[in-house]
């Protein structure tokens, strides 16, 4: 057991202290922090020269359509001249002149191109509103008739819910789910099998096969792959603690996270539960099988190659669960959520539906321990003879070599 | 004491090892000779279990396990380390697998690298090594442990005179310390410098097995060195001469068909005077390899 560990230390070592580690955990926030940057900075540089001024002669006017909405717009400039001036000196995007005419509400809008349409929507809206109250007021109507005057017809959309038809949080969850199983299984699965590939042949493994068991050696250099990958799960964990925490004290990002503070607490109940199990299972079912890729290679030069079946398999999974993400009941989807392989995808596509007991759940979660045990037990048994040895059998023909040397 | 008996060996059609049984006692070096694809690299993998054989093999009279492992010392025909580390790491990843701590192992490394003269410091990462040098700390790695069962295949390959010097001290200490060694090597001299104990194997079968005196005497003493005036091609006309190879100028080795005709031949050379050199010895280990090789390609 102690040997285990010293080969699982080197190992998990040996891949955090690596350069493409470092980038493949940072990259994400990275690029986010970049994107972050860029934008704060064009907007920055932009928003005066995107702000519009509210000019008008009847201040009342201006005061009640800034009022209404004041982002996105220069409330410092008061005059036409002032504003031509802004314009020209390219600080301003256009002004609007607002004017009451003879009982008439008019807004001209002056710029060196169209009016963004959120802009024309909030003058359009405001100035009917204020025309309304207007012509109300002109029209000496009593409450009953302006109540009367607004009445407007009523369309509401009634739709039945279907079976298997999932709703936003379940899209949602469905899609981060199954992109962070795959993207971390191709990850995991290339790195694996190339560092049990780069072994391959080498001399280096005879005299740690003089050292410790083949077994106590696989088992070692899973385990150390696998607590690579819990590290980056808990860093991207503490990322996005950071993140949201980020996000509650901004003054422009608590609003929206306040606005869908139900899906949120929807989308993590998904992700965060039974699901993460079939997440780490699959993953340490797919390494396993990767490691196995890694050994049959016929040399260690060809340790690139060594993931190829498992970053096929990972990759079939995914997109089969593409056409079924609204038909869950589908007999195949139930059918491939015992499937070890398959399962990881599968099942949690189904709890998160929540067309699935939790008897189903066990039975699947069995199947794929058991289907573990067993891959891991007979590559253990096979890994001295595949990593000593250097032919050019392939990956079918190794399996079905060792197959007949067990029996 | 490894203990080998009857071990047979088949690759699908290829016979590896045919009934190879010897003995390496603790405190003792046995030399295992052969040609290329002798089966000496398939003894020491039956040895360490790395592939399946028929037979015994034991190990202080039981069979080898994992239990056994901390115990051995195993250098392998090529030389492979994990280039990314440096040496100490790489000394220190391999002691641990061999059940001893960091601790006790940092402290010798300096020792160790002074011992083999290594052109480097524990720091220096291996990438950076000469290949000379990437050896010797693969041979520390293989001797740090004070292994009691020291298995090298071919460990003098690829070093030059003072640092196989060197290796030899290194394998006589070990020696000295109890350990049973067996070692494979195509350089003769090495083989009659540091054995007690010699196996030869010829595609697969033993063709020799004794120490070093019994297996030369198993030959005869029909190697003659002699230093005289007398020209080669007067040589040959003695009695029971086979042939003359001159070695230098007045230095020649007779090869005898005939032991018994020694005696004549030094009444015949000196004429009853001082002569500077006559020595009749058995072939030397070197002679005895090519003669041996020799039978099967005749």
């Amino acid at each position: 057991m102690r040997k285990t560990w010293v080969v699982t230390f080197e190992t998990y070592l040996r891949q955090i202290k690596s350069w493409s580690f470092l980038f493949m955990v940072l990259g994400p926030f990275l690029m986010i922090g970049l994107t972050i940057g860029i934008s704060y900075l064009s907007a920055n540089s932009a928003s005066s020269s995107k702000q519009v001024a509210i000019i008008s002669t009847s201040q009342p006017l201006r005061r009640d359509y800034i009022k209404q909405q004041d982002s996105g717009l220069n409330t410092k400039i008061t005059t036409v001249s002032a504003a031509k001036s802004a314009m020209g000196k390219n600080h301003l995007a256009g002004y609007l002149l607002l004017s009451d005419n003879q009982q008439q509400i008019r807004a001209d809008y002056h710029g060196s191109s169209q009016m963004s349409r959120a802009l024309k929507a909030q003058t359009q809206n405001f100035l009917s509103r204020y025309q309304q109250a207007h012509n109300y007021q002109q029209a000496k109507l009593t409450t009953k008739q302006q109540r009367l005057l607004a009445r407007t017809p009523v369309l509401q959309q009634h739709i039945e819910k279907k079976a298997g038809t999932a709703n936003l949080a379940k899209t949602i969850s469905f899609w981060i789910l199954v992109t962070m199983i795959y993207i971390i299984l191709i990850t995991y699965s290339s790195i694996a099998a190339q560092e049990i590939a780069s072994d391959k042949g080498t001399k280096i493994m005879e005299i740690i096969f003089s050292s410790t068991t083949a077994t106590s050696y696989f088992v070692g250099k899973i385990t150390g792959i696998l607590l690579v990958i819990l590290t980056q799960i808990v860093i991207y964990l503490l990322g996005g603690w950071a993140a949201f925490q980020f996000a509650m004290n901004s003054a422009s990002l608590k609003p929206l996270i306040t606005q869908y503070q139900s899906l949120i607490d929807a989308v993590l109940h998904n992700l965060l539960s039974i699901n993460l199990v079939y997440l780490f299972l699959g993953v340490i079912i797919y390494t396993i099988l990767a490691a196995y890729s890694g050994a049959v290679v016929a040399k260690a030069e060809d340790a690139s190659k060594a993931a190829q079946p498992v970053v096929m398999l990972g990759m079939f999974g995914f997109f089969a669960t593409f056409p079924f993400q609204n038909n869950m009941d589908a007999l195949l989807v139930k059918i491939l959520s015992y499937v070890p392989f398959f399962s990881s995808y599968f099942m949690p596509m189904r709890i998160i539906n929540g067309t699935v007991n939790g008897w189903e759940q066990t039975i699947s979660l069995v199947v794929l321990l058991a289907a573990i045990a067993l891959f891991a037990g007979y590559i253990g048994s096979q890994y001295q003879r595949l990593m000593l040895q250097t032919d050019n059998r392939s990956f079918w023909q190794h399996l079905l070599h060792g197959w007949r040397h067990q029996s | 004491m490894l203990s080998i008996q009857h071990i047979s060996k088949q690759f699908d059609t290829v016979k590896a090892l045919t009934d190879v049984s010897f003995d390496v006692p603790n405190g003792q070096i046995l030399g295992l000779i052969g040609q290329n694809g002798a089966g000496k690299s398939t003894t020491f993998h039956s040895i360490l279990n790395f592939i399946k054989y028929d037979g015994t093999i034991t190990w202080q009279s039981h069979p080898l396990s994992s239990d056994d492992f901390d115990t051995i010392g195993y250098l392998p025909e090529e030389r492979s380390l994990m280039t990314k580390l440096t040496i100490e790491q790489q000394i220190v990843y391999l002691a641990r697998l061999k059940n001893k701590s960091a601790k006790d192992i940092r402290p010798r490394i300096d020792d160790w690298l002074g011992r083999f003269a290594v052109k480097g410091t524990r720091k220096s990462r291996i990438n950076d090594l000469s290949k000379g040098n990437q050896q010797k700390v693969q041979l520390i790695c293989t001797l740090i442990h004070h292994p009691k069962l020291l298995i090298l295949d071919e460990p003098f390959s690829g070093l030059d005179p003072v640092n196989a010097d060197l290796l030899k001290q290194a394998i006589l200490n070990a020696r000295d310390d109890g350990a049973a060694i067996i070692f494979s090597s195509h350089d003769m001299e090495n083989v009659s410098a540091l054995c007690d104990h010699l196996v030869m194997l010829r595609k697969g079968e033993m063709v020799l097995n004794g120490t070093l005196n019994e297996v030369r005497s198993q030959f005869g003493k029909t190697e003659l060195y002699v230093t005289t005036d007398w020209s080669a091609t007067r040589l040959t006309t003695l009695p029971g001469v086979a042939d003359v190879e001159t070695r230098q100028p007045g230095q020649y080795l007779l090869h005898l068909t005939d032991p018994a005709v020694g005696p004549d031949i030094f009444a015949e050379l000196t004429q009853g005077h001082y002569i500077e050199e006559f020595s009749q010895q058995p072939p030397t280990l070197d002679e005895i390899f090519r003669m041996k090789v020799g039978e099967d390609h005749a």
